[in-house]
């Protein structure tokens, strides 16, 4: 079954090191100190935190069984990878915001850096790893890989 | 950088925050954390600078920062040297004067007195009876706390004739002491009750009641009865599996608590039994019990309400008579006496109280149990020993020297955190323990809580059986106020007799 | 069982993908297409005219590469069906040939509205649909010097602003007094107007073109105000209307938005499904059935119909319109019915780095909403409007910067983030 990430805003601590954590993931050289010192422009965290203390929880896609960006997707961008979590074709997207139009979450970010076609960015999953980043730096368990339970 | 220092208040804190700015990544992180506002972030510089005066070593930066940038140092003193007034006196002076207030500090006092622990050491068996591994046989922790008949008539079928009184069964002699709801947060306590569930030993819910939420710990739970009275009422008595009456504990002996307004939320406040926002006030005395005969009416008056099921433990700080004291409690009819060394101390007290008042557990416990034994009682109390066990052979230790239990306090808010920064009294615990914020007692997440303590009571428990096995002793029975297992270093003689403990070499 | 499809963009691809999820490659498809063309992305056809992107480029095609080899299609791409026989169920093709069908899937999708006026058949007047018109015209720009859009609406807009920046004088003559008349209140549309005006485009409303004028090729238009403006070519944008001619000579009932079909997207004939810009959808925000030409309504109408082919029993409940665009530096987001009638409460704010934001709420249900500059967090709104939320206590948060998850009560957001609350 496939796994997403779960929040639990009771031990979110709010440190931010979920975004921190995604955006050395998503960068170039995957160092944390180079991406921060030196790597302009910088990848955009691709989950937020939410704060309105003492309530704060981190949320990133939920990756929906019937994700409605795949659905809305202006030239099939988003899509589904083999591991079955939804994610965009970078070389294709055109930054239509058809995505973001639809995303009952909210969670899909502008990337609009890229001049010609800007560049819808959202949780990949960290395809690269076992356990996504922001699980793996996340110090109080509020972010973790678990099943879906999902239910109407 | 934001003007901060008051000058007419101003005494230079202990710890340095040094920041390399070269790794600093201005995530903010450390900003966040920092309940006492000694990090904060200059967006026009873009730099993030600390107040050090503010820090209090809690260390939770440290921790947080992603590239190790941060470091707390100690902050080097700059007063000339003078053996008389040391830093400590002079800044002490200075707190007073500028702040017209006794300091209130916590964790224990943290002066230079002698820790008998570390010059007591373990026997262990060489070649005339033989050394256990408790890899391969069967070793026994298991601990009943309570009075113990002083004959056993054995009927034929086994079973004995004599009635046993109510006893509190353990898998491990170790148990977590009293920390009320309040004092710590609602996620420690959760994580005690399930560590306590899953170890088969119990917590202690402390003077401040019993939130609804933890009445699901109710058979691994002792619930304090304290001169506040808080939140004592039938239910709360008949939960748990033990009762505490405390008359004393090692942090302030002789002095009430004060849980101050702000920390009674709601939730607090229904535990409590008390209007919300007020401050929580224990009397420095129970206002019912002037005498031995007055604590043995409170004494019968629990067990009355609990139907004589549960054993009622009477806790005291280690005070100069304790010896004479304790026998007073056990003919009181206490079914344990819980003696709270001076080290102790999970709760808030003026500095001076905590630093200066009681006597070290290791002394008090060896002249409790000799004078027990000395007066042929020592059967009819368990005793529980209290403050500053810092690791599994000082357990030990204790428990050679009489004790039947032990309680950890401290210990068990180190596993879960806790880096003795000893600011409990101020409520803003960095590491969400000793707090009721509810976005600062978030930091605890009771699932990891829970397993870091189990992990420190399996090791511990394991390391016993090591040192056990060592000793060629199979039980923790065989153990229990066996002193010739200790031998004394670099001890006075008198100090010797105390502890009941030959020299090493003797 | 063979499926075949009239129609190779969105709902054919969805239809294609819905049954390929499940069916293992068990029926047979084709998909029957008048154009010659890869699938390919409708909304890029105004980039694609001034050669920001390519016919061979993959971001123009609406699936990927080997798309047809994946998922075993026949495609008949370049032949019109001209015929339903829903008795026989067979499809007559312009080319003569007849298919056989066990179901059929009619997404023939919308065909450009061009006013009955004088002039509409010169050389160089222009629609803007489907690839094969938008090739003409790509071919014939490199001669236009001035052009004349007919019709401000979310196609007549973008198309002035491309063709501004790719240096054709152009004029944008909206009949009302407005633009983007359906998408956008009074404030959106002025914010247009200047990203138009900026970019180079001249913009008339409150007027129509009445007739265009030349001889074989076009070199003017005459408004109805009198106005003659010298052209060299004319795009018509005012819409598109279901291109359901096909489907009423096979005798479907068809309404005045289009094609009926029940929630299953099945046609008056069990065998028949349909779905796209030519059928009638229940307007979930006006509580109309009309046509509401999407993507991602055609989307999801082609997946049920995929579905209830292979009798899933799926229902597709209902749409509202939702656009998301941008001209110039503006970028906005519109969904819903966003002029609303009086009894409707509105919410809307102007922020001071020029964002724009406007909800509009009937009966503590999101009927419709903008969104102009800070689009990020549309999509939670495009839900409450979908699911019919009730934002009585959440309203008062919609205008905040920071809006999200935090503002909803603690059992929503948890059962909404765990994916157990639908």
């Amino acid at each position: 079954m496939m796994k997403i990430i779960k929040v639990n805003e009771d031990v979110c601590v709010l440190c931010h090191l979920c975004e921190i954590a995604c955006i050395v993931e998503h960068s170039e050289s995957k160092d944390i100190l180079k991406v921060f010192k030196r790597e302009k422009p910088r990848p955009i965290a691709r989950c937020a935190v939410e704060e309105d203390k003492p309530l704060s929880f981190s949320l990133m896609c939920r990756h929906c069984d019937d994700a409605p960006c795949v659905k809305a997707c202006s030239n099939g961008s988003m899509h589904r990878d083999e591991r079955g979590y939804v994610v965009v074709d970078e070389e294709t997207c055109i930054g239509c915001w058809m995505c973001i139009m639809v995303c009952p979450y909210g969670v899909i970010r502008r990337d609009e850096r890229r001049q010609k076609w800007n560049l819808s960015t959202k949780c990949n999953m960290c395809p690269d790893r076992d356990i996504p980043a922001c699980v793996e730096v996340c110090p109080n368990e509020a972010l973790v890989l678990g099943d879906v339970v999902e239910c109407t | 950088m934001k003007w901060m220092k008051n000058l007419k208040t101003y005494i230079p804190g202990d710890f340095v925050v040094v920041r390399d700015d070269n790794k600093c990544i201005r995530c903010k992180a450390c900003v966040e954390q920092c309940s006492f506002e000694a990090n904060f972030y200059d967006d026009e510089e873009d730099r993030v600078w600390s107040w050090d005066g503010h820090c209090v070593g809690c260390q939770r930066c440290v921790y947080i920062c992603p590239t190790d940038a941060i470091r707390v140092e100690p902050r080097e003193e700059i007063y000339r040297h003078h053996e008389n007034w040391k830093i400590y006196h002079i800044k002490g002076i200075e707190k007073r004067a500028n702040f017209g207030g006794a300091p209130i500090v916590s964790m224990g006092t943290d002066k230079e007195y002698p820790i008998y622990w570390d010059h007591i050491l373990l026997n262990a068996s060489q070649v005339t009876n033989p050394a256990i591994d408790p890899l391969r046989e069967p070793m026994e922790l298991k601990t009943f706390i309570g009075r113990k008949p002083s004959v056993l008539e054995i009927k034929k079928s086994k079973y004995s004739k004599t009635k046993i009184p109510p006893q509190l069964e353990l898998e491990i002699p170790i148990m977590f002491s009293a920390m009320s709801y309040g004092a710590v947060s609602k996620n420690v306590i959760e994580a005690l009750g399930r560590a306590s569930e899953a170890m088969a030993t119990c917590f202690n819910s402390g003077e401040g009641g019993l939130y609804k939420e933890h009445y699901k710990f109710g058979n691994r739970l002792i619930v304090q009865v304290a001169s506040g009275r808080f939140g004592v009422h039938k239910d709360y008595l008949n939960i748990a599996s033990a009762i505490e009456i405390k008359i004393g504990q090692g942090a302030k002996p002789g002095i009430g608590g004060h849980l101050p307004g702000e920390k009674v939320s709601k939730e607090i406040s229904e535990t409590r039994m008390m209007p919300r926002g007020a401050d929580a006030i224990s009397p420095a005395p129970h206002h019912d019990i002037y005498s031995i005969e007055d604590l043995r009416q409170l004494i019968y008056a629990l067990k009355e309400a609990t139907r004589y099921r549960k054993p009622v433990i009477v806790k005291i700080a280690a005070v100069h008579n304790v010896a004479a004291i304790a026998s007073g409690i056990a003919r009181a009819g206490a079914d344990a006496i819980c003696i709270d060394g001076f080290k102790g101390g999970t709760g808030a007290s003026p500095q001076v109280i905590r630093d200066c008042v009681g006597i070290p557990l290791e002394l008090a416990l060896a002249s409790v149990d000799t004078r027990l034994r000395e007066e042929g009682i020592r059967n009819e109390v368990s005793l529980i020993a209290s403050g500053g066990t810092r690791c599994s052979t000082d357990v030990i230790k204790a428990i050679a020297l009489g004790a039947d239990a032990v309680y950890i306090g401290t210990a068990a808010l180190v596993a879960i955190g806790c880096h003795l920064c000893q600011q409990c009294q101020r409520g803003n615990c960095a590491w969400g323990i000793a707090t009721q914020d509810p976005f600062l007692s978030k930091r605890v997440n009771p699932d990891i809580a829970a397993e870091k303590l189990i992990n420190l009571l399996k090791v511990w428990s394991l390391e016993i059986k090591e040192m056990m096995g060592a000793m060629g002793i199979n039980s923790i029975e065989s153990l229990r106020g066996n002193r010739l297992a200790l031998r004394g270093v670099g001890l006075t003689d008198t100090d010797l007799n105390i502890l009941g403990i030959l020299p090493a070499g003797a | 069982m063979h499926i075949v499809i009239l129609g190779n963009s969105t709902v054919a691809v969805a239809a294609v993908e819905a049954i390929r999820s499940i069916d293992n490659m068990e029926n047979k498809i084709t998909v029957v297409s008048n154009e010659p063309f890869f699938t390919y992305s409708h909304p890029l056809l105004p980039n694609y005219l001034v050669g920001e992107v390519e016919e061979d480029e993959e971001k123009f095609s609406y699936r990927r590469k080997g798309f047809y080899e994946q998922n075993k299609l026949n495609t008949i791409l370049g032949d019109a069906a001209v015929f339903i026989d829903k008795n026989a169920k067979t499809v007559e093709l312009k080319s003569g040939k007849e298919i056989a069908y066990d179901r059929l899937i009619v997404a023939t999708g919308g065909i450009p509205i061009v006013p009955p006026m004088e002039g509409v058949n010169l050389e160089n007047v222009f629609t803007f649909t489907n690839l094969t018109e938008v090739k003409k015209f790509k071919t014939a720009l490199p001669n236009i010097k001035k052009c004349v859009v007919v019709g401000g609406g979310l196609i007549g807009t973008r198309l002035t602003e491309k063709l501004s920046i790719y240096g054709v004088e152009t004029y944008l003559i909206e009949l009302l007094e407005r633009l983007v008349v359906l998408a956008l209140d009074d404030y959106g549309a002025g914010l247009i107007r200047k990203e138009l005006e900026k970019a180079g485009g001249h913009i008339i409303t409150g007027d129509s073109v009445k007739s265009i004028l030349g001889e074989k090729k076009v070199c003017g238009v005459k408004l109805a105000s009198g106005k003659e403006i010298s052209c060299d070519a004319v795009a018509i944008a005012i819409g598109v209307r279901p291109n359901m001619d096909i489907a009423k000579n096979a005798g479907l009932e068809v309404g005045r938005g289009g094609v009926i079909t029940d929630e299953y997207m099945r046609t008056s004939d069990p065998n028949i499904f349909s779905g796209g810009d030519i059928v009638e959808t229940y307007d979930l925000t006006s509580n109309q059935r009309r046509s509401i030409p999407i993507l991602p309504i055609a989307y999801a109408q082609g997946e049920v119909a995929g579905l209830n082919i292979l009798n899933r029993e799926v229902k597709f409940k209902g749409g509202f319109p939702m656009n998301s665009m941008k001209i110039g530096g503006i970028e906005f987001i519109s969904m819903g019915t966003v002029n609303p009638e009086k009894d409707a409460e509105i919410i809307e704010r102007k922020y001071d780095n020029g964002d724009y934001k406007k909800f509009i709420i009937k009966n503590n249900c999101l009927s419709g909403a903008i969104f102009i500059g800070d689009i990020e967090k549309a999509g939670m709104f495009n839900w409450m409007i979908k699911e019919r939320f009730n934002v009585k206590r959440i309203k008062d948060y919609f205008l905040k910067e920071d809006f999200g998850w935090k503002y909803f009560d603690r059992d929503t957001r948890n059962l909404r983030i765990s994916r157990q609350l639908k």
